[in-house]
């Protein structure tokens, strides 16, 4: 029967000690795994994938820009959910995990603008066009910026994080909202000299330095997220037992280092 | 069931307004002021401000709306009420629209019944008054909702006012983006209930869910 | 799968579009760079500063014991 399965399972994964101490063991294979990923990816991106007919180099740029905007967007969702499961469960990991996971998104957001933007330079003469999905891309930042902004402004570590998880809900029911309604705005508006690149017909060779570039910005972005909780995790259990022995251990080697 | 909530409240809220006139009328000021600045700082000239016209009509019942959100639930933080409708036995969302329906009607309607007036300033197309008027009636509501979302969120915060403004306006642009579409369909010649029945739709959800999360933001911070 | 370049010197200047592409390259790099450094900057921070506040509850409590 249903209701006698164990779901220790689940309120386990809500411990932060177990995070923490299952995501220390993980760490070094995701590092190499990351960084092996992430520099195959750009050499064979920048080096050895052919350069596009009409674009030319700069085309190259996508293997930066494509994995980056991918992440931007799927970590919103991620944020919301971990902000849903920290309203529904009253689960702390969850908010912690929600809290690192804002500034992850919104430097990735205001990546995804940037490379955009000197992308469109050589492509299409200018820094800057309101096309939809840079338009798209930009409330994304705000959005971000504003779960941000209301994590930081209440006093309360508690009201803080449930008002962040409303805002990022309701931001997330918004996007496919902003999304479709930025699209039919732009098409109303489209200037006829201006067409946004998207590379339907890739040739192989320069999809699959793509692929590994977004599959290594997914283990970038995990990493980036585990080692953001992990910090907050410290933070926000410092007078946990397990915390100040860890606290203290990591003072004795450092006292130790400085002796030699 | 009753709906003795919601009326209570909206009576209410209008009373309150009513008491506070020069208060409630400022979005309506703004909006009038706002649109002197608009010839003085871009052209006067006929043809130019008719291009302009309805977006920046949009744009200025935006920002109108937005000023006078801040102040929804504030003054009730401040002088306690709000708890008193938190641990009312009625559902939240009862006072919640009551108060957000006054609000629209303190501000929104205001803002539609001027419209015409302003649009004529703004050299606005004829045939573009009762778009721009059916489009603010609607869309000034569905901008007062989901205001209140963020009016909801900020209230216990002393600086809320521009955070508001961060939190909300990526939230509002769906809003302002069929709104001016549908006085610019019109302009252009082109049916305009299309871009109008999107509004009345982002209207309906909009009543449906922001009740929700404004009671779900209420009670968190009020619990700070 | 060949190198699209002839040289080196080359693949810098990318046949003119090497500012924009290498400009990307290198934004893109260091922040990301910071988004690994910044936690693990967090991290050691919060442990030292955690790590001070015990040696200073630890004096506190053995001053209270020697007073008694």
């Amino acid at each position: 029967m249903a209701s006698n399965r164990d779901w220790t399972w689940f309120y386990r994964l809500g411990s932060p000690r177990w995070f923490y101490e299952t995501t220390g063991r993980w760490l070094p294979w995701l590092w190499t795994l990351t960084l092996l990923l992430l520099t195959t990816g750009l050499v064979w991106g920048l080096g050895y994938a052919p350069q596009d007919a009409k674009q030319g180099n700069s085309f190259r740029i996508i293997y930066l820009h494509v994995p980056v905007s991918f992440l931007a967007l799927a970590g919103y969702y991620l944020m919301a959910i971990a902000g849903a499961i920290g309203l529904i469960w009253k689960m702390k990991l969850s908010y912690m995990v929600m809290k690192s996971a804002a500034p992850i998104g919104a430097a990735l957001t205001f990546l995804a603008l940037f490379t955009g933007a000197v992308w469109g330079k050589p492509t299409w003469g200018t820094y800057w066009v309101w096309d939809a999905r840079i338009t798209s891309m930009l409330i994304l930042l705000f959005l971000y910026l504003g779960v941000l902004a209301l994590q930081y402004a209440f006093h309360s570590q508690e009201s803080g994080n449930k008002a962040s998880a409303i805002l990022a809900l309701v931001g997330t029911v918004n996007i496919p909202i902003i999304y479709k309604s930025v699209d039919w705005w732009y098409t109303l508006h489209q200037p006829a000299t201006i067409k946004l690149t998207s590379a339907p017909s890739m040739h192989i060779d320069m999809f699959q330095p793509l692929l590994m570039m977004i599959i290594a910005l997914y283990c970038f972005y995990a990493l980036a997220l585990i080692l953001f909780t992990r910090a907050e995790i410290l933070q926000r259990e410092r007078k946990a037992a397990w915390v100040c022995e860890l606290a203290l251990q990591a003072d004795k080697d450092s006292a130790g280092e400085a002796e030699e | 069931m009753s709906n003795i909530g919601f009326t209570a409240y909206l009576k209410r809220d209008l009373l309150l307004s009513y008491r506070r006139l020069g208060e409630a009328a400022s979005p309506l000021m703004f909006f009038l002021l706002v649109s002197i600045l608009i010839p003085l700082g871009v052209s006067p000239d006929p043809e130019r401000l008719a291009e302009l016209a309805p977006g920046m009509m949009w744009v200025m019942a935006l920002l109108a709306t937005l000023l006078s959100t801040e102040g929804l639930f504030a003054t009730d933080h401040q002088d306690g009420s709000l708890e008193q409708m938190l641990i009312a036995p009625q559902l939240l969302a009862l006072p919640v629209l009551g108060k957000v329906t006054a609000h629209w009607l303190v501000t929104g309607l205001p803002l539609t019944m001027v419209s015409p007036l302003i649009g004529l300033m703004l050299s606005l197309p004829p045939v573009a008054m009762v778009p721009m008027m059916a489009s603010l009636a609607v869309g000034t509501a569905c901008l007062s909702l989901i205001g209140a979302v963020g009016a909801a969120l900020t209230v216990s915060l002393r600086k809320g006012g521009l955070l508001l403004s961060i939190l909300v306006i990526p939230l509002y642009i769906p809003v302002i983006i069929f709104g001016s579409a549908a006085v610019q369909t019109a302009v252009d010649g082109f049916n305009w209930l299309g871009p109008l029945a999107i509004l009345a739709a982002m209207l309906c959800a909009a009543i449906a869910l922001c009740p929700l999360a404004i009671a779900g933001a209420l009670r968190l911070v009020s619990s700070n | 799968m060949k190198f699209q370049f002839d040289s080196f010197q080359q693949m810098i200047e990318m046949a003119g579009h090497g500012p924009y592409v290498w400009t990307a390259v290198l934004v893109s790099l260091l922040v990301m760079g910071w988004l690994l450094v910044r936690p693990l900057q967090l991290h050691r921070a919060n442990l030292k500063s955690i790590a001070r506040q015990l040696r200073r509850e630890q004096r506190r409590r053995g001053a209270g014991e020697e007073k008694q």
